[in-house]
């Protein structure tokens, strides 16, 4: 599985430069308007998109091809992929915990309760939106999995509030904000692993040309 | 001798295709060309035999294992039309790509392939001309080492130089008898060249497999007239096509038909002209 990661972060090494860039300036940038932590909920997802960008190129150089005959199984080929997306959302998360934390150093009000909230939205809507179009990207066409990605953010937005809701039925979320955001973390972790286990299914009766 | 590769039976079905049970083997040590005219189902054969399609029916052995598991794979290398690397990278970084992908990773033998065929290591594969994308997936196969080298419809597309510089490179690849190769092709000249044995694909079944000495030596072309080919037994008729001004009729025993037909021309076969009558004649 290194060397197909090791092949991914090549790929997508500029596109993760400029996020890691964009980031940064936008967080300083975010603070004149609203809350910096806010930043979280959008590092993540903003982070990921170079994961749709190594699928379509795979596509686009027929690299998925060639990699089928590798000793590498279909399983760990798209585990990696799975892999990568989390490497590259917590590397969009560190990223924008930089400008918050020297925000906080400067006196910018930023609690630890706003950042953990902020960044467990922020995880919440990236899992579950790879969760809907990694699975995607190899169930259709993969050249369009960076719309796919798109759609499944907006998804995942409603997923959450759908979810919030639902939890509000056993109890109020008001009260327990961070609580009923964690719950909707776990259930978000739980929905990417089980999408993983799909996508590899799919994956393994596919024919590949 | 042991086959580097045995094809049974395999059978894929599409909505407007069937590969309909092809069988083939490639011996140790040999190089197999699989010919045939565009969709015949050559690289449907190789894409069911590697394992990138599903496969309806038949087995498929890879030096001696039913399985096509790592170990097996780390034995093969697979040449396609193009490179198939990520353009982005240089044949530098793909080396370490590669050498987390394959155990048997030489790296030694990457940068030294990379030298003989003048590829420079830090320039993107992008970059590169087609022939220099080839040689690149050729040295890819050779850096680790494989036993048995598939090639699909790897030199279409290139200039005789450097189609004449590749096949150089899989001959000097069978000086090892471990070593075998199957190559597809619909440039036939160039398994004339190289190749051991023909299996010939059509409509997605193997019409022959026979040692390419064989063909060169045994078939045969009668050009003749009217009169001359209602004279011709028909069981010792391979196929025929009626021309404009005469009958070309392919034979598989040309020696045989000439003291047969003594006043007939009969004239040794070409590969291209072996397919293009088991294609476009009759009587087959």
């Amino acid at each position: 599985m290194k060397g197909v990661l090791v092949k991914d972060l090549y790929i997508a090494r500029s596109n993760i430069l400029v996020t890691i860039v964009s980031l940064i300036v936008l967080g300083f940038g975010l603070s004149f308007l609203l809350e910096t932590s806010a930043l979280l909920v959008l590092a993540p997802v903003a982070s990921t998109t170079a994961v749709f960008i190594s699928i379509t190129s795979d596509a686009a150089s027929k690299w998925n091809k060639n990699v089928i005959i590798m000793p590498v199984s279909r399983n760990r080929i798209i585990g990696e992929k799975f892999v990568l997306y989390i490497l590259l959302a917590l590397l969009g998360m560190l990223t924008a915990l930089i400008p918050c934390l020297l925000l906080a150093l400067f006196g910018a009000d930023i609690t630890p309760g706003s950042l953990c909230l902020y960044g467990s939205v922020g995880m919440s809507a990236t899992l579950l939106a790879g969760g809907i179009s990694l699975p995607c990207a190899y169930l259709f066409d993969p050249e369009k999995s960076q719309i796919v990605f798109m759609m499944s953010f907006m998804a995942s937005t409603g997923i959450i509030a759908g979810l919030v809701l639902l939890i509000n039925l056993f109890f109020p979320v008001k009260g327990n904000i961070l609580l009923s955001f964690n719950i909707v973390l776990a259930i978000s972790v739980v929905w990417f692993f089980a999408s993983y286990r799909i996508a590899a299914r799919v994956y393994r009766k596919r024919d590949i040309t | 001798m042991a086959n580097a590769l045995r094809v049974s039976g395999l059978t894929k079905t599409y909505k407007d295709f069937v590969l309909d049970h092809v069988s083939f083997t490639v011996p140790s040590g040999s190089i197999v060309g699989l010919i045939g005219e565009n969709g015949a189902g050559k690289s449907t054969t190789i894409n069911a035999a590697l394992g990138l399609i599903q496969k309806e029916d038949g087995t498929v052995t890879i030096l001696e294992k039913e399985e096509l598991d790592e170990d097996v794979k780390e034995q093969i290398g697979v040449v396609f039309d193009g490179s198939n690397y990520p353009e982005i990278l240089s044949p530098r970084k793909l080396n370490r790509v590669m050498k987390h992908i394959y155990r048997t990773w030489d790296e030694q033998e990457w940068f030294r392939l990379l030298e003989q065929f003048s590829l420079p290591p830090d320039k993107q594969i992008k970059q590169f001309s087609k022939g220099m994308k080839m040689k690149l997936a050729i040295s890819a196969a050779f850096s680790h080492h494989s036993r048995l080298l598939v090639l699909d419809e790897a030199t279409s597309g290139l200039d005789p130089v450097v189609r004449d510089d590749i096949l150089d490179m899989l001959l000097d690849f069978v000086q090892d008898e471990g070593h075998s190769i199957l190559v597809s092709s619909h440039i036939t000249s160039d398994l004339e060249k190289i190749a051991d044995y023909i299996v010939f694909i059509h409509g997605g079944r193997v019409v022959f497999e026979r040692p390419k000495d064989e063909l060169a030596e045994k078939y045969g072309i009668v050009k003749c007239g009217a009169a001359q080919f209602d004279a011709l037994d028909k069981s010792d008729i391979i196929s025929y096509r009626r021309m404009d001004y005469e009958w070309q009729v392919l034979v598989s025993d040309r020696e045989r038909i000439q003291e047969r037909y003594p006043k007939a021309m009969v004239i040794p076969a070409t590969i291209d002209e072996i397919m293009l009558l088991y294609v476009k004649g009759e009587g087959k």
